[in-house]
C-alpha cells in the first residue's frame, strides 16, 4: 500500500509540475477547451515502424490536435514534449485544404495567426517561442501531409515525422513520397477504406506471412513484408 | 533488405526489438524499446567477432559526449553476443553528403569536423584509433555530433602499432599504410582527411571501379587538390600524405590548420560560431552554423557592409543608376536612345564611345603590364575582429546558460544568411550542371519568345522613328533582328554553365555575326523590298576594295561585306552570352541595352565610311539586345541554384529526377 500511494504521488506531483509549465490557455479555460477537442477529434493514431527507414506516426481524421503530452487525460494527437500548452493548435483539413488554428501563441511561416489560418506545403509552423514543425504535402497526387520536426522537439519515442492522412500515404523511393524508403524498388500505397487501413502496391506483398493480393487490410500489430521491405503497424492508443 | 529478427521479437531479456536500422559490415543494428520505455540501439555481431568484441570492451566505460554510448554487451540463447548501445536519432554524415553533391557550406563543413575532433582526440588521448571512420559512422544528434562504431576501435601502443593481419575498415577512407597493417592514429587522421576533401568538393579523392583500383589509388596516387579553395590545398596535401610520419601529426592539428585557413581567408562566412558540445544540436536538414572547438572558442563577426570600400569612379557612376527605380531606368534609357538616334547626335556619340573605348583599352594594357596597379584593392569580406566568446574549458559545462547566449541561439538568421550570401555571387560565370532537356527547353523557349520580342522592338522602332518607311521594311528589320538573336541565343545558351574562354567565344559569335550579315543583305533583293531610304549610307566616296572584296562600291550603298563587317564586329565586341544566361542580373537591363547602342554606333560610325547606314546600324545594335535580353531564360536570384551533378561513384538516386512513368505508374494504382 505504502509503495503505491508514493507511486501515486510521485506522478501527482509530475503532473503538478507539468501543469505549471505549460502555457495557460487565452480566454477560454484549457479545460473547457480540451472537453470540447477531445470530442471533435476522433483521431486514430498508428505507428509505422519501418526497417532500415525509420519510425512514423500515421493519423487518420479530419482535425488533429497539437499539443503537450497529457498525463491524466487524452494527450493530443501530435504530443511533443515541449513547453507548449496540451491544446496548443489543431490542424484541420477541408476537402483539398489544410487549416491551423491557433490556441495558444502559434506563427506559420512568420505570420502570426490570430486565429486560423491555410496551410501550405513549405510552411514552417512555429509554437509558442522555440519549437519548429515543418508543413509540406510532398505529393501531387495526394492532400496527405507530412509533419516534420525541425527543431529537436519530439514526442516520447524517436519519431521521424508525423503523417496526416487525407487520403493515400505513399512509402517508397522518392523525395515526392510521403515515407522516403530509398532502398525500396516499389512504392506501396496505404489508404482507408470504410475507416479501415489497408495497403497496397505493385510489389508483392505479404501480410503476417498472408499473401496479399490486391489490398489487405493493416490491423494492429501486422508485419508487412515484401522483397525489400518490412514494417509493423500498430495502432497507439 | 533481410534482417534476421523480426518487429517485437525479445532476443535479449527485457528488451523489444521494433524494426531494424541496418546492417553494417560487423552486424545488423536494431533500434529496440526496453521494459521500462528506454530507447537503445541493439547491435548484433555476427562477423569479425573477435576484433569486434576486443575493441567494444575496449571501448565500455569511455563516456563522451561526441562518441556513441556503449551501455553492455550481452549474449541470448543462442550464445550471440548483442552491443547494447545508444540510440541516435539524428541522420548520418553519409545522408547529409547526399544533400550537398558539390560539396557542403563551409560552416557546415566546421560544425562537422568540430564535433569529430573532439571526439577522435578523446579516443586517441587514450591510445585507441577507431580505423573506421567514415561518413557512415559518424551522426548528428541533439547532443551534438557522434562517432559511432567504436568497437571497431583497437587498443593501441607504440609496441602494438602493427602486426594485425586482418584489415578492417572501409576502401574510400583506408590510409595506405593500413595495406602493411600498420594502424596508429595517423590512420584516423587520413580519414578525417578523406572526408573533409569529400565535403567540401561532394566527391572522394580516390575513387575507381574495384576495391583495388581505389587501394592502388590510395598507395601511389596523388590526389586531385585543384578542385579545393588554393588555401586549403597545403592542409589537406598533409592530411593525405601517403606517408603516416609525414602525414599530419594530430586530428587537432588537422582542424587547427583548417580553422585557421578558413579564418584566414575568410572563407565561411559567416564562421562558426562557438557552442558546446552539450549544447542541443540543430536538427537534421536545419542546422545552426555551430562549431565546437576543443581549445578555445571564438565568434567571428562578419560586416560585410562595412568591408567594401566606397565605390569611386565608374562604380559610383553605376552604383548611380542602379539606385535609379526600374521603371525610371526604362524611361531614360528609352529617352536617351532614342536622343541619339534621332536627334543627329550619332556622329558625337560615336566619338566619345571611340575615346572611351581607347581609354579602356589602355587601361586594360596598362593593367597587364603594371600588375594591377589601377585597380582599387579590393577587400571583401575583411576579417572581422575576432572576440573570445568566454567559453568554458573544454569538457566542462557553462557555468551559466548566459555563457551560452553569447552565441545567437536561433540557427535560422545564420543560415538564411549563408544562402543569400551564395546566391548572390551567382553569376553567368558560375560554373554549373544544366541537364540537356533544360538546355533545350530553355533555348526553345528563348527562341519563341524572340519571334513576339522581335515583332514588339520593331513596332516600337517603327512607331518612334522615321527610320522604317513602310511595313515591309519593318518586317525585313524584324526577320533580321530576330535571326541575329537567334545566332546570340543559341550558342550563348549552349555555353551556359560551362567554362569557355571569352576570345573563342567572340569569335565564333564574330563568325555567325558573317552569316547573319550576309543575311542582311541580300534578303532584301529576294524579297524585293525597297530599301532606299534606310539603306543609303550618305557617303559617296569611291569604291573600296580589300583583296577582291568590296567594301564599298562607291554607290552610296553599303556592299555585302560591308554588312558582314558590321555584324561581325557588333557580335564579337559584347560578350553576349552574358545577356544571354539564366543568371545574369536583370532579365532586362536598359544599362546594357544602352552600351550596346553605344557600341552599335560606334561601329556603324567607322563603317560610315564605306556607305554603311549609321542609323540603321545602331537601331540594330539596340533592338537586337532589347530581343536578345527580352527573349532569354533568366532566372531569378532567390530561385538560383546549382543543380547537383551527377555522383559517378554512386548509384544513380531514383528520386532526383521521378521518372514519367512511375508518377503514371502511380495515379493508375488509385485508380
Amino acid at each position: 500500500m505504502n509503495s503505491g500511494t508514493l507511486q501515486l504521488d510521485s506522478q501527482r506531483r509530475q503532473n503538478r509540475w507539468y501543469c505549471d509549465t505549460c502555457v495557460p490557455a487565452q480566454g477560454v479555460t484549457l479545460k473547457a477547451l480540451e472537453g470540447e477537442m477531445v470530442a471533435t477529434s476522433p483521431c486514430k493514431k498508428y505507428m509505422l515502424w519501418i526497417d532500415g527507414v525509420g519510425a512514423w506516426q500515421l493519423c487518420v481524421g479530419e482535425s488533429f490536435i497539437v499539443g503537450a503530452p497529457s498525463f491524466e487525460k487524452k494527450s493530443a494527437d501530435i504530443a511533443l514534449l515541449a513547453n507548449i500548452s496540451r491544446i496548443h493548435a489543431s490542424i484541420k483539413r477541408n476537402s483539398e485544404e489544410w487549416r491551423l488554428t491557433a490556441h495558444q501563441p502559434t506563427t506559420v511561416s512568420g505570420r502570426t495567426v490570430e486565429q486560423d489560418t491555410v496551410l501550405r506545403s513549405g510552411d514552417e509552423i512555429r509554437l509558442a517561442e522555440r519549437v519548429r514543425l515543418g508543413f509540406r504535402i510532398p505529393s501531387i497526387l495526394s492532400t496527405s501531409a507530412v509533419i516534420d520536426f525541425e527543431s529537436d522537439h519530439r514526442p516520447s519515442h524517436s519519431v521521424d515525422g508525423i503523417i496526416l492522412l487525407a487520403d493515400h500515404c505513399l512509402l517508397g523511393p522518392r523525395r515526392d513520397h510521403h515515407i522516403r524508403c530509398t532502398h525500396w524498388p516499389d512504392v506501396v500505397v496505404l489508404f482507408l477504406n470504410e475507416g479501415k487501413l489497408r495497403c497496397r502496391s505493385k510489389a508483392a506483398l505479404s501480410v503476417d506471412g498472408q499473401v496479399a493480393a490486391d489490398s489487405i487490410e493493416l490491423k494492429h500489430g501486422c508485419v508487412v513484408t515484401g522483397e525489400e521491405l518490412r514494417f509493423r503497424v500498430e495502432q497507439m492508443e | 533488405m533481410k534482417f534476421t529478427f523480426a518487429p517485437e521479437a525479445r532476443p535479449l531479456d527485457g528488451y523489444t526489438i521494433k524494426r531494424a536500422v541496418h546492417r553494417g559490415g560487423f552486424g545488423e543494428v536494431y533500434y529496440a524499446l526496453s521494459d521500462a520505455g528506454k530507447e537503445v540501439a541493439l547491435k548484433l555481431l555476427n562477423n569479425n567477432l573477435e576484433i569486434e568484441l576486443r575493441g567494444v570492451r575496449q571501448c565500455l566505460n569511455l563516456k563522451h559526449p561526441n562518441l556513441v554510448t556503449i551501455f553492455d554487451i550481452k549474449q541470448d540463447g543462442d550464445n550471440d553476443h548483442w552491443v547494447i548501445m545508444e540510440f541516435v536519432s539524428g541522420r548520418g554524415l553519409y545522408e547529409v553528403l547526399r544533400d550537398y553533391p558539390n560539396g557542403m557550406p563551409l560552416e557546415e563543413v566546421l560544425f562537422w569536423l568540430g564535433g569529430i575532433t573532439a571526439g577522435l582526440s578523446f579516443l586517441h588521448d587514450r591510445g585507441i584509433v577507431h580505423r573506421d571512420l567514415k561518413p557512415a559512422n559518424v551522426f548528428q544528434d541533439p547532443g551534438g555530433v557522434k562517432i559511432g562504431d567504436v568497437g571497431l576501435s583497437k587498443y593501441i601502443s607504440e609496441s602494438r602499432r602493427s602486426a594485425q593481419t586482418q584489415s578492417v575498415g572501409t576502401v574510400y577512407y583506408m590510409a595506405p599504410e593500413v595495406a602493411k597493417g600498420r594502424y596508429g592514429r595517423e590512420v584516423d587522421v587520413y580519414a578525417m582527411g578523406i572526408m573533409l576533401y569529400e565535403m567540401i568538393t561532394g566527391k572522394v579523392p580516390f575513387d575507381g571501379q574495384t576495391t583495388a583500383e581505389i587501394l592502388m589509388k590510395h598507395l601511389t596516387a596523388e590526389p586531385d587538390l585543384s578542385c579545393l579553395p588554393a588555401e586549403m590545398r597545403p592542409v589537406l596535401a598533409a592530411a593525405l600524405e601517403k606517408d603516416p610520419d609525414q602525414r599530419t601529426g594530430s586530428i587537432e592539428e588537422l582542424q587547427r590548420q583548417f580553422r585557421n585557413v578558413v579564418q584566414t581567408a575568410d572563407m565561411a562566412a559567416p564562421v562558426p560560431l562557438a557552442k558546446s558540445a552539450h549544447a542541443a544540436a540543430p536538427t537534421a536538414g536545419k542546422r545552426a552554423a555551430h562549431v565546437q572547438t576543443p581549445e578555445s572558442a571564438t565568434v567571428v563577426d562578419v560586416d560585410i557592409q562595412s568591408a567594401n570600400p566606397a565605390p569611386t569612379g565608374i562604380a559610383a557612376v553605376v552604383g548611380l543608376w542602379n539606385a535609379i527605380p526600374t521603371p525610371l531606368q526604362w524611361v531614360i534609357g528609352g529617352a536617351g536612345a532614342l536622343l541619339i538616334l534621332e536627334s543627329g547626335m550619332l556622329r558625337s556619340v560615336a566619338v566619345g564611345g571611340m575615346i572611351g573605348g581607347a581609354a579602356y583599352l589602355g587601361y586594360k594594357i596598362l593593367s597587364i603590364f603594371g600588375g594591377e596597379p589601377f585597380r582599387t584593392k579590393s577587400t571583401p569580406h575583411q576579417a572581422a575582429p575576432i572576440r573570445p566568446a568566454a567559453a568554458p574549458p573544454r569538457g566542462q559545462r557553462p557555468a551559466s546558460p548566459a555563457a551560452e547566449t553569447r552565441v545567437p541561439s536561433d540557427p535560422i538568421p545564420a543560415r538564411r544568411y549563408a544562402r543569400n550570401t551564395r546566391d548572390r555571387n551567382y553569376t553567368p560565370a558560375t560554373l554549373r550542371k544544366i541537364s540537356k532537356t533544360h538546355r533545350a527547353t530553355d533555348m526553345t523557349t528563348s527562341i519563341t519568345v524572340s519571334l513576339a520580342a522581335s515583332a514588339l522592338v520593331t513596332t516600337a522602332v517603327f512607331l518612334t522613328t522615321d527610320l522604317l518607311i513602310d511595313s515591309a521594311q519593318a518586317v525585313y528589320f524584324a526577320a533580321i533582328t530576330m535571326l541575329a538573336s537567334w545566332a546570340l541565343i543559341i550558342p550563348s545558351k549552349i555555353w551556359e554553365g560551362r567554362r569557355g574562354d571569352s576570345f573563342t567565344r567572340r569569335l565564333c559569335l564574330g563568325t555567325l555575326g558573317l552569316g547573319v550579315g550576309f543575311l542582311a543583305a541580300v534578303l532584301p533583293e529576294y524579297l524585293l523590298i525597297s530599301h532606299d531610304v534606310p539603306f543609303h549610307g550618305g557617303f559617296n566616296g569611291g569604291p573600296v576594295l580589300v583583296g577582291r572584296v568590296a567594301v564599298a562600291d562607291g554607290t552610296g550603298f553599303p556592299t555585302v561585306a560591308c554588312f558582314m563587317i558590321f555584324f561581325a564586329a557588333l557580335f564579337s565586341a559584347r560578350r553576349w552570352w552574358w545577356q544571354v544566361d539564366s543568371f545574369r542580373k536583370a532579365r532586362f537591363r536598359v544599362s546594357s541595352a544602352l552600351f550596346t547602342l553605344v557600341i552599335g554606333v560606334v561601329i556603324a560610325a567607322v563603317l560610315q565610311k564605306f556607305s554603311f547606314p549609321e542609323a540603321l546600324g545602331a537601331t540594330w545594335a539596340l533592338a537586337i539586345s532589347a530581343v536578345v535580353q527580352l527573349s532569354a531564360g533568366w532566372t531569378p536570384a532567390e530561385d538560383r541554384r546549382l543543380a547537383p551533378a551527377p555522383a559517378p561513384d554512386k548509384t544513380p538516386d531514383r528520386s532526383v529526377n521521378p521518372p514519367a512513368h512511375m508518377a503514371k505508374a502511380e495515379q493508375a494504382s488509385f485508380n
